[in-house]
């Protein structure tokens, strides 16, 4: 369970045992279209709790997650196309030898595989980037973003260039998002309330003191990157596998917006902060859809102004940085308001 | 390769760099000042871009009469960006300031994409500019020689302005240390908006060559440039005016002589700039003539 | 008085309802974002198409539902379930770009809705795939068009490519183009890859130059054919320049400006010369709603898919039956729609000729047919 979780055990369980059944009875009573929506929220708490590690916690602004989403995704889509899959569909040259080593018949092993080359990718970053500190880590994370885009577009006995991959076996579904981003949440909250999680956050208030006082920041700020994409690099395979298709055009710095925009809602530092910004985001967008049709205010119709949602969201977070920069959580947990505050006060 | 066709390719990378150049000072002194790294910058470049279309095509200005609103308009947009956006965060750690950055970068995309669509636009090019000049068995248009010489021109300037104007003294005193001028009575928010003004009438400069050389204004063309532009502050040395334009020409000129050699590396030319920025972040990462920020406090 | 009115109105509301039904139609196109302007280009011919044809043949009044997916694999994904789910449209026209419409046909194929896409024109879209079908020719039988013609017609023996990694459809083009022009004997003599993006391709041009082809073949879209264009005729290659369909939009001529005097490309039909009674039906009714009578392909393509559709539909007992539609809409033999004569086959793919066009004072004109 979590540890330095306020609150008896029974209430963790039972919090467990609401979110299983509610998975279990969205699977099977919801249409395919709500099921894609909480799919796609299951799978984006994954990214941004994640995300938010690096970014709230440890205080490094960085904008990697499309690179690392992108890794997790392809890795884990070549390892469960089988032969024939491969052989029709590398279009524009033959599938390197590599490509065909590679494959497995389980999902786990495939969303491992993905989130473990993320991992590797975030570790040899981490040298380049972690020696100079602070807004370098933003430029070049989102350069290697661009670099991962490239590198896809341009290896196409690998990734089969522009085109992608496609028929990708569909094994998401909500048990596995929705338990996965249960994971997900346990284990960041476990490293938050742990003494790495402690370290991140001196590093993230004072790292000058941080390293007087011993800390070996480097070390730290590696792990948590390194955790971070391999939690993306998950998310990256579960979304490959609901979209049962991969190609680069998915992956460009609008994925990052989003998660930036989600975790800066929620509140940077704030787990709960960033799963309630995420369930107000990606539900959102689908609600906000009516801001790309034609509205009609008071007897005067406006015209349909597509993207007009992405006019929005940017002024979102202006305003929330101006005026609301601690977002909806701040820096707490949804739990924290539960913690000691037994008969005497209420909150 | 024949040397007729490198002396060719080189020429225009030059005109490249000067154009990354351009951008690349702006973003360099507002570094210097603010420790900002101005996201939205890349933008202003479109923004300079759309006015000077605007002005020639819509208002029917001539082309300098149009050049000069792009370059006031942007410096303008520059300055209330600044007032709106990054003033009210001078106390708050650089991460809001980052974020905020790449808000209003992406909201000036957005925006321009409502208001005029994702369609590019044509530019209409001046004659001027479109000469084509032929020396020896090189051709070329005169833009390719302006674009660098102007740059130049405005490099001289700028250094002109830093190092023997009261107000260059008042900037470069701010970017060593903030607080001590303040201490000296000096309005430090009126020079970050004089820094603001030059560093955006510049990139405006750039959009307008910009469109000049490649004729299709979108709402997307800023993106790129300006990342490049970023790139090329840093390898130059961020903090130094010189090192940004210098850092622009280096990796322009990349550009087009490496794919001119190896034109089989054609879809990699996005990647150069960044692969810069990460060797110099490796090995000297206080860029070609930079000094190091984090050292000067103390 | 308020009574009697309401009264009135409710009245009138439950007859009609109880004569005709309304039976939903998605259309899911990029309205926003990076390629918005062929999303717009395309719903204006199926929302033309929609007001000229608003009935079925039973009296059920269509209605077509449009979602932005912003050209976005994500947003088609939730778009597309969206459209069967909670409209419940029984087909859907889209989604332009072949990596977005692969996207809307693998989740479409579960719910059994058939797909009918204006111009995605990637060889493998209808692999394997039983509800999709297209009103557009592939990028094999267009790259071989070119070829032949450019061989046969122009007697231009080396040829140059200049292909956009970025693009699955410049890949695909250039890969049947090229396949059929060396099988006629072409050479190829340089081999360009970009970027779509990309603005600058003088290094590119001076390649080109000292290679000295015959031709040089463009798959590419306007943005970037416009500015190479420009920068040839600027560095002084002044060869004979072709592309597919990608450029055949009016921005082209005016962002490539004089440079593209010459330029060939090929294109599903010509409004100068309208294949079909239809055809000019279409043509007047938009120079009456819009008062311009430069229809881009693609808006004529857009309007075929809606008529495709539609017809199917006529031909069903039940038309809600989407499994009845999409086995009428592959039984489409020598319909006339808009931009040519159709006639669909059981993989849905479209058997239609091409039309090969040049720029001429600032104008696509019309230079020949090939038929299949």
């Amino acid at each position: 369970m979590i540890k330095g979780f306020a609150g008896r055990k029974g209430v963790q369980l039972l919090f467990y045992a609401l979110t299983i059944w509610f998975l279990w009875f969205a699977q099977t009573t919801l249409d395919d279209y709500s099921i894609r929506v909480l799919n796609n929220i299951a799978i984006f708490i994954i990214l941004a709790v994640s995300y938010n590690l690096i970014n709230g916690i440890t205080g490094q602004l960085s904008l990697e997650p499309n690179g690392f989403v992108a890794i997790g995704a392809y890795v884990a889509t070549l390892f469960l196309l089988d032969s024939d899959a491969l052989e029709y569909q590398y279009y524009l040259e033959d599938p390197s030898s590599i490509v065909l080593l590679m494959h497995t018949k389980s999902f786990i092993i495939a969303l491992l595989a993905g989130g473990a080359a993320a991992t590797f990718a975030a570790m040899l970053l981490s040298f380049p980037v972690f020696r100079v500190r602070g807004d370098y880590l933003a430029i070049v994370t989102l350069g290697f973003g661009f670099i991962i885009r490239i590198l896809a577009i341009n290896n196409p006995q690998i990734t089969n260039g522009s085109l992608g991959l496609n028929d990708i076996p569909d094994h998401t579904n909500l048990y596995w998002s929705g338990g996965l981003a249960m994971v997900a949440v346990t284990v960041i909250l476990n490293i938050i309330y742990s003494k790495y999680g402690r370290a991140m956050k001196a590093v993230r208030d004072d790292e000058d003191t941080a390293i007087a006082m011993g800390v070996n920041t480097f070390k730290i700020k590696t792990i948590a990157f390194s955790t971070s994409a391999f939690m993306e690099g998950v998310g990256g395979g579960l979304l490959a596998c609901l979209l049962t298709s991969v190609s680069p055009d998915q992956f460009t710095f609008f994925l990052t917006f989003q998660l930036l925009i989600i975790i800066v809602l929620g509140g940077l530092g704030s787990t709960t902060g960033a799963i309630i910004g995420t369930i107000l985001v990606i539900g959102g967008a689908e609600w906000l859809r009516f801001l790309d049709e034609p509205m009609n205010l008071f007897g005067w119709t406006s015209p349909a102004l597509p993207g007009m949602r992405m006019v929005v969201f940017s002024i979102i977070l202006i305003l929330v940085m101006l005026f609301a920069r601690e977002g909806i959580m701040g820096k707490k947990e949804l739990f924290d308001y539960f913690k000691t505050k037994k008969p005497k006060e209420k909150k | 390769m024949d040397y007729v066709t490198l002396l060719q390719q080189m020429i225009n990378g030059i005109s490249l760099g000067s154009m990354y150049a351009l951008v690349a000072i702006g973003y360099t002194m507002v570094y210097g000042v603010l420790r900002l790294i101005n996201f939205a910058h890349g933008d202003i470049l479109m923004v300079g871009a759309f006015l000077g279309f605007f002005g020639i095509s819509v208002l029917e200005l001539p082309f300098f009469a149009a050049a000069l609103l792009a370059i006031f308009g942007s410096a303008f947009l520059g300055i209330l960006i600044d007032k709106v956006a990054y003033k009210p965060l001078r106390k708050a750690p650089r991460i809001s300031l980052l974020i905020t950055a790449i808000g209003v970068s992406f909201f000036l995309e957005n925006s321009f994409n409502v208001l005029f669509g994702g369609v590019p636009k044509a530019f209409p090019v001046p004659d001027f500019a479109e000469q084509i000049i032929k020396v020896a068995s090189l051709t070329f248009t005169t833009a390719a020689f302006i674009v660098p010489i102007v740059t130049l021109i405005l490099l001289g300037v700028i250094l002109l302005i830093l190092y023997r104007t009261k107000y260059g003294v008042a900037i470069r005193a701010l970017a060593f240390d903030s607080q001590t001028v303040e201490l000296m009575g000096i309005d430090a928010n009126l020079i970050f908006s004089i820094v603001f003004a030059l560093g955006s009438a510049l990139a405006a400069v750039g959009g307008i060559f910009w469109a000049i050389n490649y004729p299709a204004v979108e709402p997307m063309m800023g993106v790129m440039v300006g990342l490049k532009a970023f790139a090329a502050a840093v390898v130059g040395g961020i903090g130094s005016v010189t090192g940004a334009v210098l850092g622009g020409f280096i990796i322009g000129f990349t550009e087009v002589v490496v794919i001119a050699f190896f034109p089989e590396l054609g879809g990699y030319k996005d990647a150069f700039a960044f692969m810069f920025l990460i060797l110099v972040l490796l090995f000297k990462p206080t860029g070609i003539l930079g000094y190091d920020f984090e050292k000067t406090r103390f | 008085m308020k009574k009697a009115s309401s009264l009135a109105v409710s009245i009138a509301l439950l007859s009609s309802l109880a004569v005709a039904k309304e039976i939903k139609i998605g259309a899911v196109m990029p309205m926003s974002g990076a390629i918005a302007s062929y999303g717009q280009t395309a719903y204006e011919g199926v929302k033309l198409a929609n007001e000229m044809q608003p009935t079925l043949k039973n009296g059920d009044t269509i209605k077509v539902i449009l979602v932005d997916n912003k050209g976005d694999k994500v947003e088609t994904s939730t778009a597309t379930s969206r459209l069967i789910n909670s409209e419940g449209v029984v087909g859907i026209l889209g989604a332009l770009t072949s990596t977005n419409t692969a996207q809307v046909i693998s989740i479409a194929e579960k719910s059994k809705i058939p797909v009918v896409a204006p111009a995605a024109t990637n060889d493998q879209l209808t692999t394997k795939k039983e509800f999709a079908n297209r009103v557009c020719f592939m990028d094999s039988f267009q790259g071989e068009v070119v070829a032949n013609y450019a061989f046969n017609d122009l007697g231009l023996k080396n040829a140059s490519l200049v292909i956009d990694q970025a693009q699955v459809y410049s890949i695909g083009l250039a890969k049947a183009f090229e396949q059929t022009f060396k099988a006629n004997g072409g050479k190829i003599v340089k081999k360009i890859t970009v970027s779509s993006g990309d603005k600058d391709y003088k290094a590119a041009v001076s390649q080109i130059k000292s290679a000295n082809p015959d031709f040089i073949f463009l798959p590419v879209y306007h943005p970037e054919a416009s500015m190479f264009a420009r920068q040839a005729k600027q560095a002084g290659l002044d060869v004979p320049m072709f592309s597919g369909d990608g450029v055949s939009t009016p921005t082209f001529v005016e962002l490539g400006g004089s440079a593209v005097e010459g330029y060939m490309f090929t294109d599903f039909f010509d409004p100068e010369f309208p294949p079909t009674e239809k055809s000019k039906e279409f043509i007047n009714e938009y120079k009456k709603s819009t008062g311009k009578s430069d229809i881009a392909s693609f808006t004529a393509l857009g309007a075929d898919t809606y008529f495709l559709l539609v017809d199917a539909m006529n031909r069903c007992e039940d038309p809600t039956d989407s499994v009845c539609v999409n086995k009428e809409i592959k039984a489409t033999r020598n319909f006339e729609g808009v931009s040519g004569v159709l006639n669909l086959n059981e993989k849905g793919d479209a058997i239609r000729s091409a039309v090969i066009k040049e720029i001429k004072d600032g104008k696509p004109v019309y230079k020949a047919t090939v038929n299949p």
